[in-house]
């Protein structure tokens, strides 16, 4: 469904790059997610394959179509929601989604239907200037699926949602994926890319690190780690640390060796823990 | 179909802000101000300076012509001054004009350079006992003002004949009727209420989309962006021509040709609106793009001047697009205005909209995550 070899992509075309040599290829049906912190080209990438940046290099293909040759067909089976809410504030939720759908050559969704899958048939005929951040949120995130996309885009779909909503986003994307939808989700939340995800891509400064599925590197890294407790010049200490790596085993037998320790017990590492492993970097 | 959707929503969202009633508004005070406050006619009264290089017989037959209209009947003697000098001069006022008569030739020319009057004339008698007008002009005026002089007072009809030929001088066709000052501001009213704020006001409506990062979801769709642009366009040309209409209408009843008129309108409000899309596509928001809107607006107003003060029109000011504009909206007005000069204008106004249009398209497709 997509294909991306060696993208690259400067903002000033200084040199400095945003994405640098990226390649990944999403299957058909398969959720694939970037997960990465703030800043590291997420939303960059995204918005050279839907066309909103201009190619610069590199081969990128998206749902059948060249993306250096864009047609506007190609955007009947596409779908993206925004990481900034983005709806025209003095129309209704209705009527936003009302005008949206004329602009496709495709069947397209009941508006009512949408708003009620998200938690705004009571908000239908309100402005979407009087929304709240989380409701005009939840309203791009409807109109981006009102062309049945068959390969939906969604940039941090559940960033800033109180966590009813978010965990009701996240059944719907579920639900649309089961339907045969082939969703490319760009996180820094590491639940959703774990609970979504059946691959994920690491990036950071707009460089893959590695792709993998999160069972795969659970089964990695998992049971490898082990979490300490111990009381270091009186005071508590916590760390977790890997039973892999030469660094870590060293500081482990300094701790038992040198003070006091309260508890230790091997744990499944988080992907958030993985991450942090393989690049080096936290997710904030 | 998309086109027109798209159109629909715009006209929906515009007649919900408040742009879309500034030009309507606008256009009702104009009209306000045009019928209760100008005059038909502005009774300003030029002034005259003459110098009469005649025999003491003929000055008494021109003395006492000018005194047959003189408000009061009798001569004024004054004192002039011109630079550091002081002349003495007779003083006449009629109900349209000041003359000065003055007593030197010497003090005709200086005032002509000084003074900046109207007219400064000496006259003179050839030998074969004609009376000749010599004008001392500034040098700035147009080709047109100087004809008419020459038309006015010269008395070789051939040489008027020639010069005729060789001159568009619009203002000397026998079927031209002149306007009243009240209708000669229409042309200038029209470019400002029309074109002008078509410019200003879609590059708010660019700036209002730019803030919701509407354009973005536009992108993605299956419509192209230059439909999005398109229909903002039209919203702009309907206000505009509306706001128009509800100027013209009252002020000049059945003698405009109206479907000139719209014609212009159309074309000017496209090069306009889409010189705006232009700009608005190089900025954030209005604060940025401020100073160069500004800036356009004093250059398109220039010619406002020229057209009100006709001794003032620089051949550069021709190359402004509001100088064919202003022209062209007086033409659609004028019993008899010149069909193919408005044709022209319109033209010139639509191939230039389209280029600026076509530059547009390329910028937003650009510029769509910025
Ligand atoms: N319009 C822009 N102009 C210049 N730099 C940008 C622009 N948008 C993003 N960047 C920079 O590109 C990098 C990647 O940004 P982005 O793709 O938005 O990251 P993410 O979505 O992963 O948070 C960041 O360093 C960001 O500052
Ligand atoms: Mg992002």
């Amino acid at each position: 469904m997509i294909k991306v070899n060696n993208l690259y992509h400067s903002y000033n075309k200084d040199g400095k790059f945003a994405v640098k040599d990226v390649s990944f290829e999403v299957k058909d049906g398969e959720i694939f997610g970037f997960l990465g912190p703030s800043g590291a080209g997420k939303s960059t990438t995204q918005n050279i394959l839907t066309g909103l940046l201009q190619l610069q290099k590199g081969d990128v293909t998206v749902a059948g179509y060249d993306i250096k040759k864009i047609s506007n067909k190609m955007f009947n089976k596409i779908g993206m929601s925004f990481e900034e809410s983005n709806v025209y504030s003095k129309m209704t939720a209705k009527e936003n989604l009302d005008f949206y759908r004329k602009l496709f050559d495709v069947e397209t969704r009941e508006p009512e239907e949408l708003l009620k899958l998200v938690g705004l048939r009571d908000k239908a005929n309100v402005r979407a200037g009087e929304f709240s951040k989380g409701m005009k949120h939840r309203l791009t995130f409807a109109r981006s699926m009102i062309n049945n996309p068959s390969l939906w885009f969604l940039d941090e779909p559940t960033t800033g949602l109180d966590p009813a909503i978010a965990s009701e986003i996240k059944d719907i994307i579920k639900a649309e994926n089961k339907k045969g939808v082939t969703i490319f989700l760009t996180t820094h939340n590491m639940y959703i890319a774990d609970e979504l995800c059946e691959r994920v891509a690491f990036i950071v400064d707009g460089e893959i690190k590695l792709i993998d599925s999160p069972k795969n590197l659970k089964l990695q890294y998992g049971d490898k780690l082990v979490e300490v407790e111990y009381i270091k010049d009186g005071e508590p200490n916590k760390e977790t640390l890997s039973t892999i790596q030469e660094d870590d085993i060293k500081y482990l037998q300094d701790i038992i060796g040198k003070y006091e320790v309260q508890t230790m017990h091997t744990k499944e590492a988080t992907l958030e823990e993985i991450f942090i492993k393989v690049t080096g970097r936290g997710l904030v | 179909m998309k086109l027109w959707h798209s159109f629909i929503k715009e006209l929906k969202l515009s007649s919900r802000g408040f742009y879309f009633y500034i030009e309507l508004i606008m256009a009702i005070i104009i009209l306000t101000v045009v019928l209760f406050a100008i005059p038909e006619d502005f009774v300003s009264k030029d002034t005259e300076y003459m110098y009469f290089d005649l025999p003491e017989e003929m000055i008494d037959e021109y003395r006492a012509d000018i005194l047959k209209d003189d408000l009061d009947g009798k001569a004024e003697y004054v004192d002039v001054k011109s630079g550091k000098d002081v002349f003495s001069a007779e003083y006449y006022e009629t109900d349209k004009k000041k003359y000065y008569v003055v007593k030197s030739k010497a003090a005709a020319i200086q005032i002509a350079e000084t003074e900046r009057p109207l007219v400064s004339a000496v006259m003179t008698l050839d030998d074969t006992g004609n009376v000749h007008y010599k004008y001392y002009l500034q040098g700035y005026e147009t080709e047109r003002l100087k004809n008419t002089y020459l038309v006015i007072h010269n008395l070789d009809i051939n040489l008027l004949k020639e010069e005729v030929d060789h001159q568009v001088v619009r203002s000397l066709s026998t079927d031209y009727e002149k306007l009243t000052d009240r209708e000669n501001v229409i042309p200038s009213l029209l470019t400002f209420n029309g074109s002008l704020m078509g410019l200003f006001i879609i590059a708010a409506y660019i700036f209002l989309d730019k803030q919701e990062g509407i354009i973005k979801a536009y992108a993605i769709t299956a419509s192209p962006v230059w439909m999005y642009l398109m229909s903002k366009i039209w919203v702009i040309l309907l206000t505009s021509t509306l706001s128009s209409f509800i100027i013209v209408v009252p002020v000049m009843g059945l003698q405009p040709n109206y479907l000139l008129l719209l014609l212009l309108l159309i074309t000017s409000g496209f090069f306009a609106s889409s010189l705006g899309l232009v700009i608005a596509s190089f900025y954030k928001n209005m604060m940025q793009a401020f100073g160069v809107v500004y800036l356009l607006m004093i250059a398109m107003i220039l010619p406002n001047i020229a057209y009100f003060i006709p001794s003032w029109e620089p051949i550069w000011i021709k190359v402004i697009p509001t100088y064919p504009l202003i022209q062209g909206f007086k033409e659609t007005i004028l019993v008899n205005g010149d069909t193919t000069y408005i044709l022209m204008a319109s033209l010139g106004f639509f191939a230039g909209g389209m280029l600026l249009f076509l530059m547009a398209n390329k910028r937003y497709k650009k510029t769509l995550a910025a």
